[in-house]
């Protein structure tokens, strides 16, 4: 059966099959040169690139105190859970099995998923959850080795233990937008920067610099070993003027009111609270606020984003007879005793302006005319003065200017003049606009802050301070009231006697064994018609009620403060903000 | 005839065995880095050398089983085998499990068992048998119906889809029919027609298989995906150097950075660990082995057993020329392994087999001029 052709060995087929491997070895070994002797060096440095990472190292961010050294704004690790694309066989069971571990629906996880792998690469992590509980970190942890491409990752967090309450100083961090990545040179994304308030006044201080360090690692990512080339240096950490347990009372006591209140001491310009109204919660901006979230903010119709104290602009109302008189008493326009009578209403050219008091104060003198808030009596004042006078002067006590408070994006306020009207109305300067000018009404807009700047330079005797927020720093003075030491008294010891004396509007700060003084205002949203001006608050839209001033100082010994306050569509200046300042005496004075 | 008297085991052919037993050590040895792992601390070592080695020890059972038989009494089985294969290639497509997207494999319970490996046995053999009556150089139809015969084994193969095998039968297919010689006028016609009519299969190509030749063609048009591959190959051999880092001192395997490591980029790990000088000794191993193949070719005393010869030779040659030239970033990602580089349980038991023929082809050669 062995029965085979007879064969003769091709001579061509065998030479093909030579010529074969002599060509696939020259081939091969001239490649193989090529890569590794002539490129060889080339190809190890890749090689060497290939296996070791620079990474960072995060600088702890300053801490942030109060004056007795209660933590305001901290840094708490946080455990965010992270996806590599790369390293998980199969995403959908990854994201379902997450979901069982978590409260997070696989729908929302996905969404998250979906939205964020676009902008991560295949090898780095994806960060699904931002913050763990430490229970979902226990319940993940044990069980994450089962799933590769599953990751934990463990940073520090900037942490706010009081949220709403000190928001608008403390601000808060986040991750830097695209144009602040440009601008700064040192940032990365995943960074956090300061954006707001203190947070950001003071980033560049509180970042610290970040370290670097060396990782070998395989192509997973794996760090196998580091060496630290270059440490970081935590951020510097800041204590402040606040007294965080009177920010805490004072908050409380506003209720559910929108205002500011600041409370400052007026030798030093310190500021000891400085509460707005409502606040937000900075450590969701910390996490990553969602979309929803933050329109909620951004639309909600109290502002909650807006820092009253000094971001918040309103007519002074009756405050502002305080910077008339003094006006007044610089010109000596009119002597101190000399009485003006009040019938309840002043009448220039055909229109007629109002006192508060329909009946009319009678016949005033100045100090009466501030205790009792007299219109009628600043009505002529204001006449007397001139619009170029007020506004004059108004500036040089400081309004109209930032008070350079360490916080960011202050605004500055207006006072009226004719060149301003001019320019921002388009109508020329009348005598009924200085008129409402002399009793804080009209265009003219203050901040709180600048009230209390101006309360306090009355107290220490003509220095306008600027305000202080930072602990162990001296007084930074800006300027003096152009007023005499008997003006300034003069001044403070009216504010006394509208506490002190029958009649006067701000009696309900009467505090036992301390001088109190205040002055009340109101101020208005818009006129008022007629039947609305006689009806309670309440019975008023919230949104047309006047805002309520009351610009108070109080001394006890050797305890000095100023206390302001403005509540938001409150009403009247005694009612509404009074027993919030008188509040705070009770706590000042125990 | 006698049971493996004397003179066939004189004649046995062994620096072929010496070859493939160097061949083999290395590998292993190879394998054995390419399994290993640097750790947080100390290092990992995978099993695949040990699997290699039980399934090397299969295949050298496998060639003394092969060896006993004269080759000769195999022209009566190339049909039925041939359809056995073709069923069972169409058993896979219907029944076959899946692993990772392809259909290749059929569970015998104990072992996974692949078709395609069959195959390429069964083609060698039937070519090997229809070209022994052929007479002179190819015509159109002695061509027509060879490659009508392949054309089934090699669609059936494609669709699992599994282009390195298909390609290789192809491949080796045609190298037996140059190496038995085809009517010149035929030779110029394809010569000038592939290069035209390649283009056109462009069209049939899976959506993966087009992207790994545009990603040849651009390595860097995706460096973390289908390009990654390529480049990481490049870095770890280029990164060797002259004289290698040392075994079981490649970063790049050992940090995980090569893909495929153990199966089709293998080579990349000896490359980086023994330098060009050591892929120098061992391309002259691979070279002398497919000689030695040429030789048995060249000197087999029937022409079923040298173009069993032939097959075989271009079986190895196939391989061994794709999975370096893609490793080296000289051609497309195909996946083709490295003979007893890669690893591979089927496919090292199927590279026994064909060369437990070429043992048997060579030690008869002899057995002839008795007659």
């Amino acid at each position: 059966m062995h029965e085979s052709d007879p064969y003769e060995p091709s001579s061509k087929g065998y030479l093909l099959l030579t010529i074969l491997v002599v060509g696939l070895f020259c081939l091969i070994l001239l490649r193989l040169w090529h890569l590794q002797v002539l490129q060889g060096r080339e190809y190890a440095n890749e090689a060497e690139q290939n296996l070791l990472r620079e990474r960072s190292i995060y600088a702890l961010r300053g801490l942030i105190r109060d004056r007795n050294g209660e933590l305001l704004a901290g840094n708490r690790p946080a455990y965010a859970l992270a996806l590599i694309r790369e390293d998980c066989r199969d995403i959908q069971a990854a994201l379902s099995r997450i979901s069982d571990w978590t409260d997070i629906s696989f729908q929302n996880l996905e969404e998250r998923y979906n939205s964020r792998k676009g902008r991560v690469k295949s090898f780095k992590p994806l960060i699904l959850i931002p913050s763990l509980t430490f229970s979902e970190l226990a319940r993940i942890e044990t069980r994450l080795m089962n799933w590769p491409g599953l990751q934990i990752i463990a940073r520090p967090q900037r942490y706010y233990p009081r949220a709403p309450v000190f928001s608008h100083l403390l601000g808060y961090v986040a991750q830097p937008t695209l144009k602040e990545l440009r601008e700064n040179p040192s940032l990365q994304l995943g960074d956090t920067i300061g954006k707001r308030s203190l947070e950001r006044a003071l980033d560049r201080q509180l970042r610290g610099s970040k370290g670097k360090k060396v990782l070998e690692v395989d192509a997973q990512g794996r760090v196998l070993k580091e060496r630290i080339v270059d440490k970081s240096k935590s951020g510097r950490s800041f204590r402040l003027t606040i007294d965080a347990d009177l920010q805490r009372f004072i908050w409380r006591k506003l209720g559910d009111k929108s205002g500011a209140v600041v409370v400052m001491r007026p030798n030093s310009g310190n500021v000891l609270a400085m509460v707005s109204k409502p606040g937000y919660n900075g450590n969701s901006f910390v996490e990553g606020i969602s979309e929803q979230k933050w329109q909620g903010l951004l639309n909600n119709p109290r502002d909650p984003l807006r820092n009253r104290a000094i971001q918040g602009t309103y007519p002074p109302g009756s405050v502002f007879k305080l910077v008339i008189a003094s006006a007044a008493l610089l010109r000596e326009t009119v002597p101190i005793d000399k009485k003006l009578h009040c019938p309840g209403f002043y009448r220039l050219g055909n229109r007629v302006f109002r006192c508060w008091k329909p009946g009319g104060h009678g016949d005033v003198a100045l100090q009466e005319a501030i205790k009792q808030s007299c219109d009628v009596y600043f009505y002529q004042l204001g006449e007397k003065l001139g619009i170029d006078a007020i506004s004059n002067y108004a500036r040089n006590n400081g309004f109209q200017q930032q008070t350079d408070i360490l916080l960011p994006n202050e605004h500055s306020g207006v006072i009226p003049g004719r060149e301003w009207k001019m320019r921002n109305i388009g109508r020329p300067w009348q005598g009924g606009d200085t008129l409402n000018t002399a009793i804080g009404q009209g265009f003219t807009l203050v901040t709180p802050l600048q009230i209390s700047r101006y309360v306090a330079a009355l107290v220490n005797g003509g220095h306008l301070l600027q305000p202080n927020l930072l602990a162990k720093s001296e007084p930074t003075q800006q300027g003096r009231l152009p007023l005499s030491g008997d003006s300034i008294n003069f001044l403070l010891n009216s504010m006394r006697v509208t506490v002190e004396e029958p009649h006067g509007t701000a009696w309900r700060l009467r505090t036992k064994d301390a001088v109190i003084g205040g002055k009340t205002g109101t101020a208005q949203v818009i006129e008022l018609t007629e039947e609305l001006r006689g009806e309670d608050t309440e019975a008023i839209p919230y949104r047309f009620r006047d805002h309520a001033w009351m610009a108070s100082y109080g001394i006890r010994g050797k305890k000095k403060y100023v206390v302001v306050a403005l509540i938001e569509h409150g009403g009247h200046g005694s009612s509404a903000a009074g027993p919030v300042i008188k509040s705070v005496y009770d706590y000042l004075f125990p | 005839m006698p049971f493996l008297d004397r003179r066939v085991l004189a004649h046995f052919n062994w620096s072929l065995l010496l070859l493939l037993l160097l061949l083999a050590g290395v590998g292993i040895l190879n394998l054995y880095s390419a399994g290993t792992l640097r750790q947080d601390q100390g290092v990992t070592t995978a099993y695949y050398y040990q699997k290699q080695l039980y399934w090397l020890t299969i295949g050298f059972l496998a060639i003394l089983v092969i060896i006993v038989f004269d080759y000769r009494h195999l022209k009566a089985i190339v049909w039925p085998l041939y359809g056995l294969t073709l069923f069972l290639l169409v058993y896979v497509l219907v029944y076959g499990t899946a692993i990772s997207g392809a259909t290749r494999w059929i569970d015998l319970g104990v072992a996974s068992f692949q078709p395609t490996e069959l195959a390429k046995v069964s083609v060698i053999l039937l070519c090997a048998a229809l070209l022994a009556r052929m007479p002179g150089p190819l015509g159109w139809r002695e061509l027509g119906k060879i490659m009508l015969l392949i054309a089934f084994p090699v669609a059936f193969i494609m669709v699992q889809p599994d282009l390195g095998s298909g390609l290789n039968i192809l491949m080796l297919a045609g190298g037996m029919l140059l190496f038995k010689g085809i009517n010149r006028r035929i030779l110029f016609t394809c010569l000038v027609g592939i290069p035209v009519l390649t283009p056109v299969t462009w069209f049939f190509l899976l959506d993966y298989q087009k992207q790994r030749i545009l990603t040849f063609l651009h390595p860097h048009r995706d460096p973390l995906d289908a390009g990654y591959n390529t480049i990481q190959s490049k870095i770890a051999i280029g990164s060797g150097q002259l004289w290698g880092k040392g075994f079981l001192e490649g970063t790049q395997s050992q940090l995980r950075f090569l893909p495929a490591k153990h199966t089709d980029f293998v080579f990349s790990v000896f490359g980086e660990e023994w330098g060009f000088v050591g892929c120098a000794l061992l391309l002259s191993l691979f070279c002398l082995f497919l000689y030695q193949l040429v030789v048995v070719a060249g000197t087999s005393k029937d022409s079923f057993g040298a173009y069993i010869a032939s097959g075989v030779f271009f079986y190895f040659f196939w391989q061994i020329l794709i999975n370096l030239g893609m490793v080296l970033g000289l051609m497309p990602i195909v996946g083709i392994p490295l003979p007893f580089f890669s690893y591979g349980g089927s496919s090292t038991l199927v590279n026994c087999i064909l060369l437990g023929l070429v043992f048997n082809i060579s030690m008869r050669r002899y057995i002839f001029t008795r007659k």
